[in-house]
């Protein structure tokens, strides 16, 4: 403190060392001089190129996210619900076979709920392909009951299958286990090509950052040797070099990760999202923010240990 | 301290700068290189400050054998060695301040612990008033006086000086060799690299004299 009032013009000084967590986070954002000239002219293409790469990156995140979500919601939903289907039997009217399958499922622990879908709730399922009122009177329809079972505590659905087929001809216990492995290998799908997309992103990334520190170091050889001649180590240089690129890569990855998350939110809010992937988008929850967050921490770590790697690998071929 | 052995050197498949050039520099000693343009002292000078590796000969420097030295060994042995460069290469984008505190950092010092050190040195070469100021604003005397301070600020065992009063006044290259005499008492051995036969004379150091590549010693 006494030395500022001896000193009326302080020289602009080298970046000091960064003190504490709210200094560190600062540290990322502001840009503090270096000994390497900062790249200029390909600052801010760079930190675009990174931004778009983070918006792609958080994109594909959030789709994996949401798709397996979704994917777990519905399958769980369906795990819930079996359905029973009874054929129409010329021996038997429908509503006794129905009798006969209630029966069996009352007696069945395990089972929640049993609901028997009318001969017009029947029609009505069919209307969208046959129309309303083509159903004549005679037409054998098969009837449905509704199953809602206790997930925890499931029936043995063989020995349920084997006494409902027993109790009425004609009847089975659908479980909807296709349709269910169907879906589950769709999603896993959407998510591999998602964490795909995120792969190549990152690679691309990868390419452009050691692109541009070759071309930096290049341009600064002059610089690079100087440092060199009155003593630098090569870790020194490579720091001074990273820390210009841990700025672009968290700068960048922060405008991604906003773009990405404003994409998110406007496909929440117009629910113009269903259609992507069959699955609604929109099925990213509050709680899959935290991690897309990680993008720009990613980016920054990516580009970090890219360029340091890029610096050391230069270096060696100088004297 | 310092002992080249019949060193020759040539660039590329060009013919040789420096043929059979043999000498000993002690410790704490003063020597000028002179000789005409095109002598070679410029790469004389290049070797020893490790910029370049002989293409035959011996060259030791602080016990080592610069030949043979690993390249991870050099940075140690370079900041023992001061270097005013003969177009000075400061860095454009530091302030005068940065430039000559530059060794200090690179070495990781605080910059507590030095500050006060190089902006008395500033003071002295007569850019107390310059520190903000970069070297492309800096005259071309404030920028030698700039590469000289960054050269002196560590200390070294060598400064090696490449023309260092050719852009000064008779009366600044006075007081730069003041500058490396009491350097030298302090225990620094000098080289300089100079046509100015005044700062020679007055000196009264034994000379380099390089001529066509071969050397020979006066004085």
């Amino acid at each position: 403190m006494a030395d500022t009032s001896r000193r009326p013009d302080p020289a602009p000084t080298f970046h000091g060392e960064p003190r504490g967590v709210g200094a560190a986070l600062a540290g990322l954002l502001v840009e503090t001089r270096s000994v390497m000239p900062a790249a200029g002219a390909t600052g801010l293409s760079l930190v675009l190129v990174i931004a778009a790469m983070c918006f792609l990156a958080s994109l594909a995140l959030g789709a994996a996210l949401s798709v397996e979500r979704v994917a777990s919601d519905w399958t769980s939903d369906l795990a819930g619900a079996l359905t029973v289907q009874i054929k129409p039997s010329p021996e038997t009217p429908p509503e006794e076979q129905i009798d006969a399958v209630m029966a069996v499922l009352d007696g069945t622990p395990g089972v929640l709920s049993a609901t028997a879908l009318s001969r017009a709730d029947t029609e009505a399922l069919l209307e969208p392909w046959l129309g309303a009122g083509n159903v004549t009177e005679d037409l054998p329809l098969p009837r449905l009951v509704d199953i809602r079972i206790d997930a925890a505590a499931p029936p043995d659905l063989a020995a349920l299958a084997g006494s409902i087929a027993a109790a009425a001809p004609g009847a089975t216990l659908d479980t909807h286990r296709q349709w269910r492995t169907e879906l589950r290998r769709a999603a896993r799908a959407a998510i591999f090509l998602a964490y795909g997309i995120l792969a190549a992103v990152a690679a691309t990334t990868i390419a452009i950052v050691t692109f541009a520190t070759r071309a930096g170091l290049s341009a600064n050889r002059d610089v690079v040797e100087v440092l060199h001649l009155i003593g630098a180590r090569d870790r020194f240089i490579a720091a001074e070099v990273q820390r210009h690129f841990l700025h672009l890569g968290f700068r960048g990855g922060l405008i991604g990760l906003a773009l990405s998350v404003a994409t998110f939110l406007a496909l929440n809010l117009t629910g113009g999202g269903d259609g992507l992937f069959m699955v609604p988008i929109s099925g990213l929850q509050p709680e899959h923010y935290p991690v897309l967050a990680a993008v720009p921490f990613a980016a920054a770590a990516v580009a970090v240990a890219t360029a340091r790697i890029t610096v050391m690998r230069s270096l060696e071929r100088m004297l | 301290m310092i002992r080249f052995e019949n060193v020759g050197m040539r660039y590329g498949m060009g013919p040789e700068v420096l043929r059979d050039v043999s000498f000993h520099l002690a410790p704490a000693s003063f020597h000028f290189l002179t000789g005409p343009s095109g002598a070679g002292k410029t790469s004389l000078l290049k070797l020893m400050f490790l910029a370049t590796r002989p293409s035959r000969g011996l060259i030791t420097m602080f016990g080592k054998d610069i030949a043979t030295l690993p390249r991870a060994e050099l940075p140690p042995l370079r900041r023992r060695i001061g270097v005013v460069f003969q177009e000075f290469r400061l860095l454009d984008h530091l302030t005068t301040y940065e430039n000559v505190a530059l060794p200090l950092k690179i070495q990781g010092r605080g910059e507590d612990s030095y500050r006060a050190d190089v902006e008395e040195l500033l003071a002295w070469v007569g850019l107390g008033d310059r520190m903000s100021a970069r070297p492309p604003t800096l005259s071309g005397g404030e920028k030698q006086r700039a590469a000289i301070a960054r050269a002196v600020v560590a200390q070294p065992d060598l400064l090696l000086a490449d023309e260092p009063t050719g852009n000064v006044d008779p009366e600044m290259g006075q007081r730069l060799l003041r500058l490396f005499v009491e350097l030298n008492r302090l225990g620094t051995s000098v080289l300089i690299a100079t046509h100015d036969r005044a700062l020679v004379e007055t000196a009264g150091a034994p000379e380099l004299v390089l001529h066509k590549g071969g050397l020979t010693i006066r004085g």
